[in-house]
């Protein structure tokens, strides 16, 4: 009796040591894969961080220093007033006042207008919705090129030529692309819901300011992201249509460091780096959104 | 609720465009002080060193007479010509424009640039520049923009290495035989790899200058026929292949990733001992490597009496087609290339200008150094050897059927003889082409 107890024990206990050994097989090969898994992912991050960390290094050399060859990683001495320096090398103030102008109103214009515009071709049924919106998506195959000339030409027998209405107004007729986008958003949302509130008494304007919009926010986000981006970035538009340098945008400023033989790569890359802060805090702050609205780009929803 | 919400909204962007100066439309332009004229002048100069000089010559002219107001606005470099193209495509263009002296008559001839030669007849000033650079900005006899400045191409030397290497300082190599000989005394070869590099003719400048360094001829005549395939060119690429059999493709492209990136210079720790450059790469070497010993040659010869021919360019000012005040447009042009306006822009900014008497009183100039006075007689001296290659206007973009041809020479995808002779065919073609 007393012998197969303590075989039974025994056995029990080897049982347990040779789960223990198991899981703590499986355990270590875990550990072991994450560990893999992090090393690859730190050392992706890493070579894509890579040119972000020459910017830094760069925007703090002396300009000496940046043209020593072989290069060095990290400056020998951290000039940080290099910053300081590049925004009192241009009106920084007025460039940062004006790019933030223009910025906000095509945000504003882009979100409202296009949502308006897809929301009439998602839910308004009327004839040749078809043909029509066909039409609106084949302006996306124009290259942007072949338009600028007769752009310019039209705008500047408007007299907005040295104005920023030729960067804001655009914005406010919608764009190929995101009405695209948000036609598909709208899509998804069921047709009872705004017969209801046709039922209701609501007209169609009521109905996008009150249940599309606030439905579709995902989606806005992404629309007003991407035109941040868009604004912000701007070179060609500013560039051709303002002549006043009082006018100038952030993007235009930074060209005064490049000229036809050197180039001021400290100050280049301190104003390079600061103009592309908001841009970064904005991905930060909106990170949710940009991978939603990758996912809308593809199709996905 | 709807218009409640959205009305304040829409006032609240009202109110910002119309407190906003980029919201008032009409032409600036008409918006005169007082009975002044105002032009406007477009330049891409906007680095904290050109633009306190162009500045100062603007408000100099305005400070001169009390007829015409000059409103300078900086352009990036690059995209100020495309924004001029949009703006005389609309009709609008400003007054005065810095432009590409090699396209001068391509302009001319698309009627972008306005004929120069209503006010020349009044007064002449094409004898203040170098016969060479005024003959660039001709189309069928007519000028079409004023020289402002321009450049040529020299050697730097690194007088230390010479010294080690046991070569006299004071003798830079005269012919492309000696340039060689040294090269081989300056390199210091480590293993594999080298210490020091003498020379490599195709860091800094083209093998089309070196081309044209060899017999003083372009690639095309004085009647615009194609000349590419020339003995004296095909030698030049033997000679410009042996350099890189010596050096290995490794080692060049190495180095020429270094020199491109604009971020330092093998020049200037020593790692290269001779390098072809404009003057103004002395403006380098004066910040970024102040204690280097150099010195400054012209480019030498292929053989004695073959000529130290050498390459140059520049920019001009010109009026674009459908400026609205020519007239006050012509007066800043001539304060512009006028020799205190010039010399002030070549002493402080240590630029080659077109005018020649400015230029020679640049060289005397005393709030030039000492040093900076060798470099720059030697780029007045230079100016004599120097040809521009102006852009043909039956070929306007000769070059970019040439350049391939001459990749695949020196990646040794093609034999010399073959690949000369396949631009001589292309570039004949495409001058039968638009003729």
């Amino acid at each position: 009796m007393e012998e197969v107890e303590v075989a039974a024990k025994k056995r029990d206990e080897e049982r347990v040591a040779s789960a223990h050994a198991y899981f703590d097989n499986i355990h270590t090969k875990r550990k072991l894969l994450s560990l893999v898994n992090f090393i690859l992912l730190a050392a992706g991050s890493l070579l894509i961080l890579s040119p972000i960390w020459w910017m830094i290094s760069t925007s703090l050399k002396s300009m000496a220093e940046v043209m020593t060859y072989p290069p060095t990683f990290y400056p020998r001495e951290w000039n940080w007033d290099n910053y300081i320096k590049t925004w009192k090398a241009a009106p920084f103030d007025t460039y940062a006042i004006n790019t933030i102008t223009i910025t906000m109103l095509v945000v504003i214009g882009s979100v409202l207008v296009n949502s308006f515009i897809a929301y009439g071709f998602a839910k308004v049924p009327f004839k040749g919705r078809g043909i029509l919106f066909a039409i609106v998506l084949s302006t996306m195959m124009i290259p942007g090129f072949v338009t600028l000339i007769p752009q310019y030409v039209l705008f500047s027998k408007l007299q907005w030529i040295n104005t920023y209405f030729p960067l804001v107004v655009p914005a406010f007729f919608g764009s190929a692309f995101f009405i695209f986008l948000l036609r598909q958003f709208y899509m998804t949302i069921p047709n009872e819901l705004i017969e209801a509130a046709k039922i209701e008494g609501a007209s169609h304007f009521r109905i996008w300011w009150t249940i599309g919009l606030p439905l579709t926010k995902p989606a806005l986000a992404t629309v007003a992201i991407f035109s941040f981006n868009g604004a912000w970035n701007d070179f060609l538009g500013p560039l051709l249509y303002l002549n006043d340098e009082s006018l100038y945008t952030l993007q235009l400023g930074l060209q005064v460091f490049k000229g036809e033989m050197n180039t001021q790569w400290n100050y280049l890359m301190a104003g390079s780096l600061l103009v592309l802060l908001p841009v970064i805090i904005l991905f930060f702050f909106f990170q949710k959104y940009f991978i939603q609205g990758i996912n809308l780009q593809s199709g996905g929803k | 609720m709807f218009s409640k919400k959205l009305l304040p909204l829409f006032f609240a962007v009202l109110l910002v465009l119309s407190g906003c100066a980029g919201f008032k439309t009409g032409d600036s332009k008409s918006a005169d002080s007082g009975d002044k004229v105002v032009i406007d002048f477009w330049s891409f100069w906007g680095s904290e060193i050109r633009r306190p000089v162009i500045d100062k010559i603007v408000e100099d002219f305005n400070k001169s007479q009390d007829k015409i107001e000059v409103k300078h606005t900086f352009v990036p470099w690059g995209d100020i010509w495309t924004k001029e193209l949009a703006a005389i495509a609309a009709k609008n263009p400003p007054d005065v424009v810095i432009n590409d002296i090699n396209a001068t008559a391509l302009r001319g001839q698309k009627n972008q640039a306005m004929n120069l030669s209503q006010f020349l007849e009044k007064d002449d000033i094409s004898d203040r520049f170098y016969e060479e650079l005024w003959n660039a900005t001709l189309y069928e006899g007519d000028s079409y923009g004023i020289p402002f400045n321009t450049d040529t191409r020299i050697l730097f030397y690194n007088k230390t290495a010479f010294k080690e290497a046991g070569l006299d300082p004071e003798k830079p190599p005269a012919t492309w035989e000696e340039l060689w000989e040294y090269a081989e005394k300056l390199d210091v070869k480590n293993g594999d790899t080298y210490d020091r590099i003498g020379f490599y003719p195709l860091w800094g400048v083209n093998s089309d200058v070196w081309m044209l360094n060899s017999d003083g001829k372009n690639f095309f005549d004085e009647d615009g026929a194609p000349i590419i395939d020339s003995e004296a060119n095909r030698e030049t690429l033997e000679w410009v292949l042996d350099w890189h059999k010596k050096y290995g493709a490794n080692t060049i492209n190495s180095y020429k990733s270094q020199i491109d990136s604009q971020q330092g210079n093998p020049f200037f720790n020593g790692k290269l001992a001779m390098y072809v450059n404009t003057p103004t790469f002395y403006t380098q070497i004066r910040d970024y490597a102040p204690d280097l010993d150099f010195g400054v040659a012209m480019l030498p010869e292929r053989e004695p009496g073959s000529g130290n021919t050498s390459w140059g360019g520049g920019f001009v000012a010109e009026i674009p087609q459908g400026s609205k005040h020519p007239e006050e447009a012509w007066e800043f042009i001539k304060h512009l290339t006028d020799v205190e306006a010039q010399e002030y822009w070549a002493v402080k900014n240590f630029d080659n200008v077109a005018n020649i008497k400015a230029a020679e009183n640049a060289a005397k100039n005393s709030e030039m150094p000492d040093k900076d006075k060798v470099v720059y007689q030697m780029a007045i001296d230079n100016m004599e050897n120097t040809l521009l290659t102006p852009v043909p206007v039956h070929a306007p973009d000769f070059m970019n059927l040439v350049n391939p041809e001459l990749d695949s020479i020196l990646l040794g995808k093609k034999s010399i003889e073959q690949g000369l002779k396949d631009a001589q065919q292309s570039l004949e073609k495409l001058t039968e082409k638009s003729k």
